[in-house]
């Protein structure tokens, strides 16, 4: 299948190793991604916050883009999912429609609509398929613990987002059980990690990652994954601050879900970028063969 | 069809503060059919088994809102979840007391601390005085008037979306989503006259808080979708007054951030929030993450077709730097 990548800003940037990973798995599945150099930012949830109408604008244009190609998206963050996919239901509203439109028309960008957005996760699940996933694994992650986090804007509102039960999804841990992970349910895999006040109280965003680790560690995770990069950055590069927040020691693995799979296909720890996190993914390797079968 | 039941285990929470050492779980088991909701359960434990359970309720019917409680961890009202969905989603039925209030007994909190919040936002028309409202007479709004109420009035005070927030949870100064979507209630009737008040002032009093998780959406059991009317709060924050906490310098930084390049540029955002010297307690831990992501201080290249982006923000009346 052949399908627009939408990597979003983290994943080209400070989270490259989303990237790294996605394409490595896309590739040994048989997914073709197909870049485009003209995609924005989503916004993030933030532009939203500072003008409705522009942050449905520029998500109209980068799903004109995709169009435009007779592609559907993909995307790799469950922000950028949330947000584009808002987008789409905004532009159903006549009145924000004709705005849009009155924007991008001038400009020669045409919004149908019909470009399909999906995340990665939902991509590998729906698309790809299981059973196909489940015979490339090469290293199965047997024997590992792994607490799904999937990230408020994957899941909800979920009469918007139109995928999964919001309070009991469970793609992601069919998806670790194929690779041959046991999957851990804690409730915090549906919760928030805390991220959008990053910037406005660090306390808070420390505490509510904070909390959502030591819940997946009480259920007996020995690491997390999630497919949101902005999840990572709460869970990962936050973490130790997270630890003195909660008042307890922290040293939780967490893995963008590519990497993961990745590793199950039977990639090389290199490939998947996993020395580019701030906690050690070591435990979780030391725990699997380093050769793929 | 009538007269088909299954069994129902139910898992329900008990605990008297001052007596009870810490909460306990007590098990009941009933034959109810699949319709039958939670909160008719629970009164048949009361009535026929156990008459010291203690529960909040009175209409039965969705309207009053009594009877919110967190069921299978969910907040929502007893009366209109049934058991038969949740024993074939969880095989029984978990009933706790809403969270982010103290523990009065068993499934009885004290609202007091969400009554509070809701007193704080001053939930009442304030009428300008030199323009009373006619007495006797009827005031009459436009359809599109009434129309951007949006879903807000049909909120009953049931306090779901309050159990339901990690916000709350975390910082008691949150007002909560439901004493946001009340404010958004009176900041957009035209008829009252502190709209501008209160949005300068709901900007120092917790509006940036908020974590965006639409946990409070997916609990209102009459989809008054809190998280949404908060965001409209923030837009209308913004534009009465400027971006002047962090909350609203990050919100309008990263809308600035985007139209210089198409795509993220990460540490300009960081000055563009804090300042040059608010970033100086950022700098140790970036640093670290700096060592491992040295992309945090990459100025990212701009997307191609970056003057489409800057056209549609100019059509779309993004006003200049404040």
């Amino acid at each position: 299948m052949k399908i627009a990548y939408y990597p979003g800003c983290v994943a080209k940037e400070s989270g490259r190793e989303l990237d790294l990973s996605t394409r490595w798995v896309c590739r040994a599945l048989g997914v073709e991604l197909v870049d485009f150099a003209k995609f924005s930012c989503c916004g993030s949830g933030f532009i939203d916050e500072a003008n409705e109408t522009l942050n449905v604008a520029i998500n109209a244009r980068n799903i004109a883009i995709a169009e435009a190609a007779g592609l559907d998206l993909m995307t790799v963050c469950s922000t950028c999912q949330g947000m584009l996919t808002l987008a789409k239901l905004r532009m159903n509203d006549a009145t924000v429609r004709a705005k849009v439109e009155g924007a991008l028309r001038p400009l020669g960008i045409t919004y149908r609509g019909t470009a399909k957005v999906s995340h990665l996760l939902r991509v590998l699940v729906e698309d790809v398929g299981l059973a196909a996933i489940k015979s490339k694994v090469r290293r199965p992650l047997s024997g590992v613990k792994v607490g799904a986090f999937y990230g408020c804007h994957l899941l909800r509102p979920a009469d918007e987002m139109q995928w999964e039960s919001p309070e009991e999804p469970h793609s992601f841990e069919d998806l670790l059980t194929v690779l041959g992970a046991e999957p851990v349910f804690y409730r915090g895999r549906v919760m928030c990690c805390g991220f959008p006040v990053q910037f406005v109280k660090q306390e808070t965003a420390g505490r509510v990652a904070g909390r959502q680790i030591l819940d997946a560690k009480a259920h007996g995770a020995d690491a997390m994954a999630t497919p949101c990069p902005l999840c990572h950055i709460s869970l990962d590069a936050y973490q130790k601050p997270a630890s003195k927040l909660v008042n307890h020691p922290l040293d939780m693995p967490v893995f963008h879900l590519p990497q993961l799979v990745g590793l199950a296909l039977g990639a090389a720890p290199e490939e998947l970028g996993l020395s580019r996190h701030l906690v050690s993914t070591e435990p979780v390797l030391a725990k699997l063969p380093a050769a793929p079968r | 069809m009538a007269g088909s039941t299954i069994s129902v285990p139910l898992e329900v929470h008990r605990f008297r503060p001052g007596i009870d050492a810490s909460p306990t779980y007590q098990s009941y088991r009933l034959d109810l059919a699949p319709h039958t909701p939670v909160l008719t359960a629970l009164l048949r434990i009361r009535d026929e088994t156990d008459p010291t359970l203690s529960l909040r309720y009175s209409c039965r019917s969705a309207i009053c809102g009594s009877c919110s409680m967190r069921i299978n961890a969910k907040s929502r009202l007893a009366c209109e979840t049934p058991v038969g969905p949740e024993i074939e989603r969880h095989g029984k039925i978990v009933v706790e007391p809403m969270g982010n209030q103290p523990i009065v007994k068993d499934l009885v909190v004290d609202q007091a601390p969400f009554w509070r919040q809701y007193d704080r936002i001053e939930p009442h028309l304030k009428v300008d005085p030199r323009h009373p409202m006619p007495v006797g007479q009827p005031t009459s709004m436009t359809p599109a008037e009434v129309e951007r109420f949006r879903d807000t009035p049909r909120c009953i005070a049931c306090a779901a979306c309050y159990s339901a927030c990690p916000a709350v949870a975390d910082d008691p100064a949150f007002p909560g989503p439901m004493a946001l979507a009340k404010l958004y209630r009176f900041v957009v009737d035209p008829r009252d006259a502190a709209r501008q008040d209160r949005l300068v002032r709901i900007q120092t009093e917790g509006l940036w808080l908020c974590l965006r998780c639409h946990l409070c959406t997916e609990a209102c059991p009459k989809d008054v979708r809190p998280s949404e009317r908060i965001r409209d709060l923030k837009e209308m924050a913004i534009a009465v007054q400027g971006p002047t906490e962090h909350g609203s310098r990050h919100v309008i930084g990263f809308e600035r951030n985007i139209r210089e390049g198409g795509t993220l540029n990460e540490m300009k955002l960081v000055r563009q929030t804090y300042g040059l010297f608010g970033m100086l307690p950022q700098l140790p831990h970036g640093l670290k993450i700096w060592r491992k992501k040295p992309e945090v201080a990459h100025r990212p290249p701009p997307i191609e077709g970056k003057e489409e982006l800057e056209k549609i923000y100019a059509a779309l009346g993004t006003e200049e730097p404040r």
